[in-house]
C-alpha cells in the first residue's frame, strides 16, 4: 500500500472514531466513560494522518520515495508484506461507519449463564438513595440481593429499568451489563412476580419497561445460580434508552 | 525517508538514498510498485462500494444474531483498545526520539538478570492495556540485556499496573490473596520470559525492522510523528486481526465448556488458560469476568487472569506484526506455558487446592 493510501486509511480510522464518538454509537461497544479518551484518540489519529499528508505534499514525495520498502526482497522476506497488512484497517472503518453493529441483544447470551459473582464475602452495602422509589440498576439489585448483610433492599420500593424476557415459568427483567467493552458483556436478570407482573408478561419479548417493586427478602441468598425476585407494583413501557447497557 | 528499510544487497546506499532504488529495478519490484500505485484508486473504489452497499450489509448483520454479536464484539475489542493503542504509540514515538539504544543501555544494569528486574518494576508504573505495551516494548527492544528487559516490560506492564490491581481488588472483595497471587504469578511470568530470552533468544527471529531513526536528519517533531504513524498503522492492523479472531471465537466457543469445570483442577486450568487466549479481554476488565465465573474454582480463575494479559490472540497477532512471525510463534507458546504453570503453582500455594 502506498504512503498516500496509508495516510488516507489512517485519516478514515480517525474519522470513524470521531463519528461513533460524536454520534453516540460508541456506547454500544464500550462504557460511556470512554467518551473523552475516544475523542482524544480520534484527534491524535486524524492529526497524525494530516501531518503525514502535509509533509508529503510539501516534499512532493507522495508517489515516490518509498520504493525501498517494497523493493526489499533480500531480507527475511517477512516485511515485503509490510505494506499490504495496512489494508486490514479498512475493516474497522467499514464496520464502524457503514455497518454500525447494534448493541448486544439477549439472544447473544446462552440461556443458563450466571450473571453476577456471589462467590465473595458477604458485606454491608451503603444504603440506596432516599426517595419514594429510587432507581437501582439490574446488576446492582442482583449483587445486593445476594451479598448485602445490611439489608438495604428489604422492604424498599425501588425502580428498575430493563427489557422483558419471557421465560416458560414467568417473565424476567433483563439488562446487559458490561464492565469494559462488549466482549465482557453478561446478561443480568430479575424474576418479576406478583399481580402487576402480568402486565409485563403481556408485553412482547424485549420491550423496554420501567418497573416499580420490592425485592422479596431471601429470594437470592448467595447461591451462585439464584436470581432475585421482585414483587412488582407497577410496570411502565418506555423507549429504549440511549445506552442500553448497565 | 523513515519508511526506508535496510537491505543486504544495497547496504548504506538504500538506507540513505532510497530514491536510488529505482535504478536497479527487477520485475518483482515493478509489480510491487504497480500495486502500490493502484492502492489509492482501489481504496477510493472500495469506500464508494461499501458506501453503496452500506444498507444491505447493515440489514444482513441485523438479521443474523451471530453476525451482529460478532460485529459488536469486534467493535468492542477494537474501540476499547484504540485509546490505549494511541497512548502506546505516542509513548513509543517519544522513545524513538529521546531514548536511543545506547542511552537505554547506559541506564539499565549490564547484567541481564538485573536489567530484567528493573524492567519488571518499571512495568508496574505504566497504567495501560496490553495493546499499548507491544509497540512500546518494540521500541525499547535491543541487543542482549536490552531485549530481555523490553520483553519483561511488555509482559509486566499490562499485568501488574495500578489500574489492574485496583480492578482485581474491586472484583474480588475480601480476597486479597487473589490480588497477591495475580501480581506474583504475573511478575514471575514476566521475569522468567525475560531471562529465557537472554538465555535462548536469537536476534534473527526478529524479522520486523523499525523505520530508521532519523536523528540528525530532520526535525525532532518529524521523527516523532513518523514513528507514531508507523507504529499505529502496524500495531493497529494486527489489532484488527486479533479483534476479529476474538469476535469469531466468542460466537463459536460453547459455554457449556465452562459449566462442567467444578472440581476438575487440571481440566479447569487448561480450559481457563485457553479461554483467556481466545477471549482477548483487556486486562482492566478480565478480573470482573473471572469473578463472574463462579462455577469455576479459584485456581483456574487465577490462571485466566495471569495468562490473559501475557498472551492472547490479539497480542499474538500484534507481536508477529511488530517483532516478526518467527519471534511470535516461539515467544507466544512459551509465554502461555510459563504463565499457566506459574499461576497454577502460585495459586495452589496461596489459594489452596479447594478454591
Amino acid at each position: 500500500m502506498s504512503r498516500e493510501a496509508e495516510n488516507t486509511l489512517l485519516l478514515l480510522v480517525g474519522i470513524a472514531t470521531a463519528m461513533i464518538t460524536i454520534g453516540g454509537a460508541f456506547t454500544r461497544y464500550v462504557k460511556p466513560s470512554m467518551l473523552p479518551w475516544l475523542g482524544l484518540t480520534a484527534a491524535v489519529v486524524i492529526g497524525l494522518a494530516l501531518v503525514a499528508m502535509a509533509v508529503d505534499i510539501r516534499r512532493g514525495v507522495a508517489h515516490g520515495d518509498h520504493g525501498a520498502a517494497h523493493g526489499d526482497h533480500g531480507d527475511h522476506g517477512d516485511h515485503t508484506h509490510r505494506g499490504s497488512v495496512a489494508w486490514l484497517l479498512l475493516l474497522p472503518v467499514v464496520v464502524l461507519i457503514f455497518i454500525a453493529p447494534p448493541a448486544l441483544r439477549p439472544q447473544a447470551f446462552p440461556p443458563s449463564v450466571t450473571a453476577v459473582s456471589t462467590d465473595v464475602l458477604r458485606r454491608e452495602f451503603p444504603p440506596i438513595p432516599d426517595g419514594r422509589a429510587p432507581e437501582v440498576a439490574v446488576p446492582e439489585v442482583m449483587v445486593r440481593a445476594a451479598q448485602d448483610t445490611a439489608g438495604t433492599l428489604d422492604n424498599r420500593l425501588i425502580t428498575v429499568v430493563g427489557f422483558t424476557l419471557r421465560e416458560p415459568d414467568g417473565v424476567d427483567l433483563g439488562r446487559v451489563a458490561i464492565v469494559c467493552c462488549a466482549a465482557d458483556a453478561r446478561l443480568a436478570r430479575i424474576h418479576l412476580r406478583g399481580p402487576a407482573a402480568a402486565e409485563a408478561a403481556a408485553l412482547p419479548d424485549e420491550t423496554w419497561v420501567r418497573v416499580e417493586g420490592t425485592v422479596i427478602t431471601g429470594s437470592a441468598d448467595g447461591d451462585s445460580t439464584s436470581i432475585p425476585t421482585l414483587e412488582v407494583a407497577k410496570v411502565t413501557p418506555i423507549d429504549e434508552p440511549a445506552n442500553t447497557y448497565a | 525517508m523513515v519508511s526506508t528499510l535496510s537491505s543486504p544487497h544495497r547496504p548504506g546506499a538504500a538506507r540513505h538514498h532510497p530514491a536510488r532504488c529505482h535504478n536497479g529495478v527487477v520485475p518483482e519490484v515493478k509489480r510491487a510498485e504497480l500495486s502500490q500505485k493502484l492502492s489509492m484508486p482501489v481504496l477510493v473504489a472500495a469506500m464508494v462500494a461499501f458506501a453503496l452497499l452500506g444498507s444491505t450489509m447493515r440489514a444482513a448483520v441485523d438479521d443474523s444474531d451471530a453476525l451482529s454479536t460478532a460485529g459488536t464484539i469486534f467493535a468492542g475489542v477494537f474501540v476499547q483498545a484504540l485509546p490505549f493503542l494511541a497512548v502506546g504509540v505516542l509513548l513509543s514515538a517519544l522513545i524513538a526520539v529521546f531514548v536511543t539504544p545506547d542511552r537505554l543501555a547506559r541506564w539499565l544494569p549490564k547484567r541481564p538478570a538485573a536489567a530484567v528486574l528493573v524492567a519488571a518494576a518499571g512495568g508496574a508504573a505504566l497504567p495501560g492495556c496490553e495493546c499499548g505495551s507491544v509497540p512500546v516494548a518494540r521500541r525499547l527492544f535491543g541487543e542482549g540485556a536490552l531485549g530481555a528487559a523490553a520483553l519483561t516490560f511488555m509482559l509486566a506492564a499490562p499485568a501488574i499496573n495500578p489500574v489492574v490491581v485496583v480492578s482485581t481488588v474491586v472484583a474480588f472483595p475480601g480476597q486479597p490473596q487473589m490480588v497477591f497471587a495475580r501480581v506474583g504469578a504475573s511478575l514471575v511470568t514476566a521475569i522468567v520470559m525475560g531471562l529465557a530470552w537472554s538465555r535462548w533468544g536469537r536476534a534473527e527471529w526478529i524479522t520486523r525492522r523499525l523505520p530508521r531513526s532519523t536523528s540528525g536528519q530532520g526535525p525532532r517533531w518529524l521523527t516523532f510523528t513518523e514513528a507514531a504513524r508507523h507504529d499505529f498503522i502496524q500495531a493497529g492492523s494486527y489489532l484488527v486481526i486479533g479483534a476479529a479472531a476474538a469476535a469469531a471465537l466468542h460466537v463459536v466457543v460453547p459455554d457449556w465448556l465452562i459449566a462442567h469445570l467444578a472440581g476438575q483442577l487440571l481440566l479447569g486450568v487448561l480450559v481457563m488458560a485457553l479461554l483467556a487466549v481466545v477471549l482477548a479481554l483487556c486486562s482492566e476488565a478480565d478480573a470482573f469476568v473471572a469473578a463472574s465465573l463462579t462455577m469455576v474454582p479459584l485456581v483456574p480463575r487465577l490462571v485466566f487472569l495471569v495468562v490473559g494479559p501475557a498472551i492472547d490472540v490479539k497480542l499474538f497477532a500484534m507481536q508477529s506484526g511488530m517483532f516478526g512471525r518467527a519471534f511470535a510463534i516461539r515467544f507466544a507458546p512459551a509465554t502461555f506455558v510459563v504463565a499457566t504453570v506459574s499461576a497454577t503453582v502460585i495459586g495452589l500455594l496461596v489459594l489452596g487446592g479447594g478454591g
